[in-house]
């Protein structure tokens, strides 16, 4: 909990009316943002995004394992948010679970799409390895390290950041017969890389009296009336959208701000694609 | 007259079903965010897009029939039940009653919600474990809606039961328990009613059943106060482009309108039963 006297609410809230946020930024400007990428050898995939003094860590790991009944011909994604102690004292023992609980379903929302499978975030028919018999299942773990506000952003950033880099083995499979469950090779030397182009960014747009910010620090997010998460794809559409917090909004307010958040999600797009490969980069180099 | 509702693939009785449904003259309590007869929107689909007919031979921007009725738990302080086709949900409300002790001092009110499942509620049996995400948003739902600052230092609770899932949970649980805080006498700036819109392919179903539901390819859910005109909670799963969000949104605001006013006769029959 962020304790802030009076003086200091009206600081933040008259900053935000003007224009002109506490520290120094616009309405719709970001934090600067900071990628690292492989940062967990253990897993298939990682990395890690600072946010300001935000700091999240997301890895992905790949287990072959087996398609549900219903939908034979695709793989299974699932998302997982830990908030660490070491963030906030609260987060201790069971303190944590209602904010981890919230923000994993808000990234299941806002990143993998409806129940046909079909839809943004990461294509699942691109995990089948068999149809039927064998899938990768990929477990997407972020963590919270360090909590400054916009916890939201900075994972889905996090987890596309860390999806551009997970390699998934080759599989070679063993022709068997028909009805048997094949046996597959997989491949320590070759990799195959994702499509993470049409990884949807999440914006959150925190309101603050009459207006809206994005990128909110935890002290602005404890002025805040209401917030809206919604993810952009590279195409402009929406892909999820969860409104958190509690006072209602008018129905043209939401519409005006999936507009500022397809407006701001070009530049986040164009931002985080830069870093990524500015993170590869550097991975390659060392 | 309405194309939106005539579709070629219609058999004549159905068509015949909308028409009736669509007089308010009728018993019916289906409701439809559109009046079919004086429809201003042009449709948003042609007729060629049209090619299937839904599970339970509704038109695509036709609700189930919804049912309320209040005081289904006699311990509680409030309650209702709710039926929306398949769907049928149990809701009550205690409190307000004063809240834990190692809770801290705070000066409006707590909403402590959860919505839970039978076992039977589901085609496979089920754990009928609590539903922690539903729990989560049927918060967030309501907690814009009541007056906290009625009662400081306590605490609400909201039950909610779902008893046959058909559909569309969320939005009857939700609708169903701001009913039931209604019923409860908590203090609200108006009742929150929730309706849901699936997309598959080009067309927008509203209020989808459990089928469409498992096959959709994107879905937008809307709990609002209708006379404030405000929305309380949104989530919007699926790939939309901005122009089909608004048409799905502008449908549940109107669908939520219409229920709004199903859910106050409710409320206002309840209250004159009592009287009499």
């Amino acid at each position: 909990m962020v304790g802030l006297s009076e003086g200091e609410k009206e600081f933040i809230k008259g900053g935000i009316s003007q224009d002109l946020r506490a520290d120094g930024r616009k309405r719709y400007t970001y934090r600067p943002i900071y990628i690292e990428t492989g940062v967990i050898p253990q897993a298939n995939g990682s990395a890690r995004v600072r946010l300001g003094s935000t700091d999240v860590i997301a890895s992905v790991k790949a287990e072959l394992g087996k398609p549900s009944p219903m939908q034979p011909d695709k793989g299974k994604v699932a998302i997982f948010v830990d908030c660490s102690p070491t963030a906030e004292p609260i987060f201790e023992g069971r303190g944590g679970e209602e904010l981890s609980a919230e923000l994993s379903g808000a990234l299941q929302h806002c990143l993998l799409g409806a129940k046909s499978g079909s839809g943004p975030g990461i294509d699942l028919s691109s995990l089948v390895v068999v149809e039927g018999k064998i899938c990768w299942d990929l477990y997407v773990d972020g963590l919270v390290i360090s909590s400054d506000g916009n916890l939201l952003d900075a994972l889905g950033a996090a987890i596309k950041a860390a999806l551009s880099n997970t390699g998934i083995p080759r599989v070679h499979v063993a022709v068997n017969a028909a009805d048997e469950q094949p046996e597959v090779d997989i491949s320590d030397e070759e990799f195959l890389q994702f499509d993470t182009s049409g990884v949807p960014v999440i914006v959150t747009l925190t309101k603050v009296g009459k207006h809206y910010i994005v990128d909110a620090t935890s002290e602005e997010e404890s002025q805040m009336s209401s917030a809206v998460s919604i993810s952009v794809n590279r195409r402009g559409h929406i892909c999820g959208m969860i409104k958190r917090g509690g006072q209602g909004l008018d129905p043209s307010v939401i519409l005006d701000m999936t507009s500022v958040a397809n407006f701001v999600s070009r530049q986040l797009i164009e931002k985080l694609d830069s870093e990524i490969a500015a993170a590869e980069a550097d991975e390659d180099e060392s | 007259m309405a194309e939106l509702f005539l579709f070629e693939k219609q058999t004549q009785q159905n068509l015949k079903k909308d028409r009736m449904a669509a007089k308010p003259a009728t018993t019916s309590t289906t409701y439809s965010p559109i009046d079919p007869i004086h429809k201003t929107r042009p449709p948003i689909f042609s007729n060629s897009d049209v090619d299937w007919l839904r599970p339970d031979s509704r038109s695509f921007h036709q609700c189930r029939p919804a049912f309320f009725r209040t005081g289904a738990v006699n311990s509680a302080a409030g309650s209702a039940y709710a039926e929306f086709g398949n769907t049928k949900v149990i809701v009550s409300v205690f409190g307000p009653r004063e809240s834990k002790k190692a809770m801290m001092y705070s000066d409006i009110g707590r909403l402590n919600c959860n919505v839970s499942y039978t076992t039977f509620a589901t085609p496979v049996r089920g754990q009928g474990s609590d539903h922690k995400e539903f729990s989560s948003m049927l918060h967030k739902a309501l907690e814009g809606a009541i007056i906290l600052e009625t009662f400081p230092k306590t605490t609400v609770d909201v039950f909610a039961l779902v008893l046959e899932s058909g559909g569309s949970d969320l939005p009857v649980v939700i609708s169903c328990a701001s009913v039931a805080l209604a019923d409860a006498g908590i203090m609200m700036y108006d009742l929150v009613a929730s309706v849901s819109v699936s997309c598959l392919g080009k067309n927008l179903l509203i209020d989808p059943v459990s089928e469409e539901e498992s096959s959709q390819d994107g879905s937008l859910m809307i709990a609002c106060m209708p006379s404030r005109y405000e929305v309380t909670q949104l989530t919007v799963t699926g790939e939309w482009s901005t122009p089909n969000f608004n048409e799905a949104m502008q449908l549940c605001l109107d669908a939520s309108a219409k229920l709004g006013k199903i859910m106050r006769s409710c409320l206002k029959e309840a209250a004159s039963d009592v009287q009499e």
